[in-house]
């Protein structure tokens, strides 16, 4: 069938799902109601994350550039993932790697990694890019276009992290419909697939990072209970645990260190680790640093021993996380594996013991996640969303403000479900104090100090009055890809001072406009046209919704609703026509300001409606149940059996 | 309108059937979650982006016993009062120190029996004090100032189990350690 796919220009956008792993990515979407991966041509899915920048300026991404990393271990930048939204200090570029950081001149160059590429300097969300476009353009040759993206992203990632991701998809000219949790999308793909109610634990153990989300999944919505994880926990960590011996047997200690060397290291650990995988042990020839070989011999004991450690911090976090969702181990009605670490036998055996069942791996460890994800930008892609299935995710980390002392004031809790918001009052602590200073941060110790800084503004021109008599009300909104919007206004004087905060890590907007300007071959003229056909497309896309609002809920219209609505669709339609983006803009900005209260009365009857369906179907399920009593009777009342 | 036993429409009570009403929000999210609405114009999605926030903010009060409470006082009593105007009396706090310092004394021993026995004993009095609160919840306004006593009772026990949590915590992880 493939061979007769003819190139049509016209064709629809696919939507699709990424999977974009420390080790592996995929891309995978939805064929005639199944998730099926894209293979590249060599027929192959899984494209390693390794981005290599030759002295020529080209970028090789995938297999290549893995290829290229024993001879260019510096120039490779494999396992991105570890630094996404993480700063030059964070303990993660410490650790062991070959690659050379840029020293940060600011405090805000500081906020984000740089790797030092020839003379290149490259952020970790420019090299995830890069691995973004290769799937894209993988995807284009077998599906021609490529629509909405669904991107996943480890449940434990906190915000920054997310940004970046987010980030990165733009940069790659990818239109992200929705960042969805890891495990989460594993149980889509598992939950479609087996139709069964109940609760799952989805165990998550990849590259880089360690997750565990409990959900409960009822006829279609996939609600989850609690997550946890470490976004530094991975099979990276055995690899780095293995080399370290090896290493040893090489004869490097202080010295013989070269990039090179580690490099070559940290692959033979994972061949062997690989390799333990269905054998005892494992034999393999490495150079000596003064000069020879030497045969080191690896057996499963030793790298039981040695993955132990490892493994057990995730034991910890289970716990935890069962804890938080106020369940145990044995009401559990599956345990889902995820990741490719989850092939190592002790990470099974270790699984299978904590939860006291054999956990499911029948769908590909490696695969799974890429293949939720394309069911979620499926469902997600089109108008009219299918209304048969819903992810319900939560805040994987609390989020707070810091306040007098350093101390966090916890404004949203970890595992409160999202889209989710709070408010919280302020004070002022000094006479006639016209700013107030608000630390936004992340995570669950008590002190700011030992969170993640998500954001620090100022609130200024209060009016100067006594201390404790100002009211500031702080906002916090969190949407349903888990990033978070902060707003705060002073309410007493009537005069609202009203400051919305995207956090942001180091890369502003305007830096990823520019990224994304450099990377298109025409530059400005190329966005403002693409900007152009976008607004059109949206133009238009928002006046059928319109439309088809109208048909159902016109009788919920007051006044003289419907005339500025007919009036605002009117202004939409013939902006349409011209070729002015700005005018696009500002009709739809009119449309929306009309359509806004109606909105709200709609959303409401679709509460009542929904509340009155769930009545109607408990009554018919009492039905139901009633009736499988007498077919039970029926069946068995005769037979006087005392069972 | 921000009760949430008005939002996820059930009768305002202490005593709710949790699981029947989380299967609700489930169905009331099903039509107003943002995933719902992709297709819809800009102003519909924000208004399904704030109508599930408010579900999910009314769930996350009923669903939490103290959470629960405060919203029946502030529903019993006619206006907002200051929060802490209610101490819990004399005794009652001195058996709160007196049983916070047999934990912290537990935990030096590392003695997780004991632990567990404080837990259980703190755990039964927060059934009781809850179910003091239910029967003086059923009787409105009247009774508001029980209901403000009884829920700085449950505060005092809350705060005590989540130490527990804290200390069981610890006590497992460190004994994992080789």
């Amino acid at each position: 069938m493939m061979l007769f796919d003819i190139f049509d220009p016209k064709a629809a956008p696919r939507p699709v799902g990424i999977d974009l792993g420390t080790t592996n990515s995929l891309i995978a979407w939805v064929n005639d109601g199944h998730p099926e991966t894209v293979t590249d041509c060599d027929n192959e899915a899984l494209v390693p994350s390794a981005v290599s920048y030759d002295e020529r300026g080209n970028v090789i991404v995938g297999r290549a550039a893995l290829r290229r990393a024993p001879l260019y271990p510096r120039e490779t930048i494999v396992s991105v993932k570890r630094f996404m939204g993480r700063g030059a200090s964070d303990p993660e570029t410490r650790r062991l790697g070959p690659w050379e950081f840029v020293e940060p001149k600011t405090d805000d160059e500081a906020k984000v990694v740089r790797f030092r590429v020839h003379e290149r300097i490259v952020t970790p969300v420019e090299v995830s890019a890069e691995i973004l476009r290769a799937l894209k353009r993988n995807a284009e040759d077998r599906l021609q276009r490529v629509g909405g993206v669904v991107i996943t992203v480890p449940a434990y990632f906190d915000d920054a992290q997310r940004q970046a991701t987010r980030d990165a998809g733009r940069l790659a000219g990818l239109e992200v419909l929705r960042l969805i949790n890891e495990p989460t999308a594993a149980a889509l793909a598992y939950g479609l697939d087996k139709k069964q109610d109940g609760l799952f634990a989805v165990y998550d153990l990849g590259g880089g990072t360690f997750d565990v989300t409990l959900l409960v999944l009822d006829q279609g919505v996939f609600q989850v209970r609690a997550t946890g994880g470490d976004s530094a926990l991975g099979g990276d960590d055995m690899d780095r645990a293995l080399a370290a011996r090896l290493l040893e047997a090489m004869g490097v200690g202080d010295t013989g260190w070269s990039p090179e060397v580690v490099r070559l290291a940290l692959d033979a650990a994972r061949s062997v680790k690989h390799g333990l995988t269905d054998r005892e042990a494992v034999e393999i020839e490495l150079p000596k640093v003064a000069g020879g070989e030497v045969v080191v011999t690896v057996t499963r004991d030793e790298l039981d021993a040695l993955v132990r450690p490892i493994v057990e911090r995730t034991g910890v976090v289970c716990r935890r996380a069962l804890k938080d969702a106020g369940v145990t181990a044995a009401q559990l009605d599956g345990v889902i594996l995820v990741g490719g670490s989850t092939r190592v036998p002790f990470v099974r055996r270790y699984v299978a013991e904590l939860f006291g069942r054999e956990p499911l791996a029948d769908i590909d460890p490696d695969q799974v996640v890429a293949l939720g994800a394309a069911v979620q930008a499926d469902l997600l892609a089109g108008e009219g969303a299918k209304q048969d299935v819903l992810l319900l995710d939560v805040l994987p980390l609390s989020l707070g403000i810091e306040t007098m002392g350093g101390v966090v004031e916890k404004v949203l809790a970890r595992n409160t479900t999202i889209p989710a918001g709070a408010r919280q009052v302020f004070t002022t602590y000094a006479d006639q104090q016209t700013g107030f200073e608000l630390h936004v941060v992340q995570g669950e110790r008590e002190l700011a100090a030992d969170c993640r800084s998500l954001a620090r503004f100022t609130l200024k021109g209060i009016p100067p009055m006594p201390a404790g008599l100002a009211r500031l009300e702080v906002t916090f909104r969190v949407d349903a890809d888990g990033l978070l919007q902060v707003s705060a206004k002073e309410t007493t004087t009537g005069v609202e001072q009203a400051v919305v905060v995207k956090p942001s890590y180091g890369l502003d907007d305007a830096q990823v406009e520019q990224m994304l300007l450099d990377a298109l071959d025409h530059g400005e003229e190329d966005l403002s046209a693409r900007r152009l056909v976008e607004s059109k497309v949206e133009a238009e896309r928002v006046v059928r919704a319109t439309a088809q609002a109208l048909a159902v809920d016109a009788d919920l219209l007051e006044g003289d609703e419907r005339a500025a609505i007919d009036a605002a669709l009117a202004a939409v339609r013939a902006a349409v026509d011209g070729s002015n983006a700005s005018r696009v803009r500002s009709a739809m900005e009119a449309l929306d300001h009309a359509t806004h209260p109606w909105a709200g009365r709609r959303m409401n009857r679709a509460v009542s409606r929904a509340i009155e369906g769930r009545r109607l179907g408990e009554v018919e399920g009492a039905v139901a149940s009633a009736q499988g009593v007498e077919a039970h009777l029926e069946a068995h009342g005769h037979h006087g059996d005392p069972q | 309108m921000n009760d949430p036993f008005e939002i996820l429409g059930i009768p305002p009570s202490f005593d709710v059937d949790l699981p029947s009403v989380e299967r609700r929000v489930r169905a009331i999210s099903s039509a107003v979650h943002p995933d719902r609405h992709v297709g819809g114009t800009p102003t519909d999605r924000r208004a399904a982006l704030g109508k599930a926030v408010e579900v999910n903010d009314a769930w996350r009060v009923v669903r939490d016993p103290i959470t629960r409470a405060e919203a029946l006082i502030a529903r019993a009593s006619a206006a907002p009062r200051p929060a802490g105007d209610a101490k819990p009396d004399a005794a009652f706090l001195m058996e709160t120190m007196e049983r916070r310092e047999a934990l912290s004394e537990a935990r030096a021993r590392r003695d997780a029996p004991a632990v567990a026995r404080l837990a259980a004993e703190v755990a039964a009095l927060d059934a009781a004090v809850s179910a003091r609160f239910a029967a003086a919840s059923r009787e409105g306004e009247a009774r508001v100032h029980d209901m403000i006593g009884a829920v700085a009772e449950m505060r005092y026990y809350r705060r005590f189990l989540d130490e527990v949590g804290a200390i069981e915590d610890d006590l497992a992880s460190t004994a994992n350690l080789p």
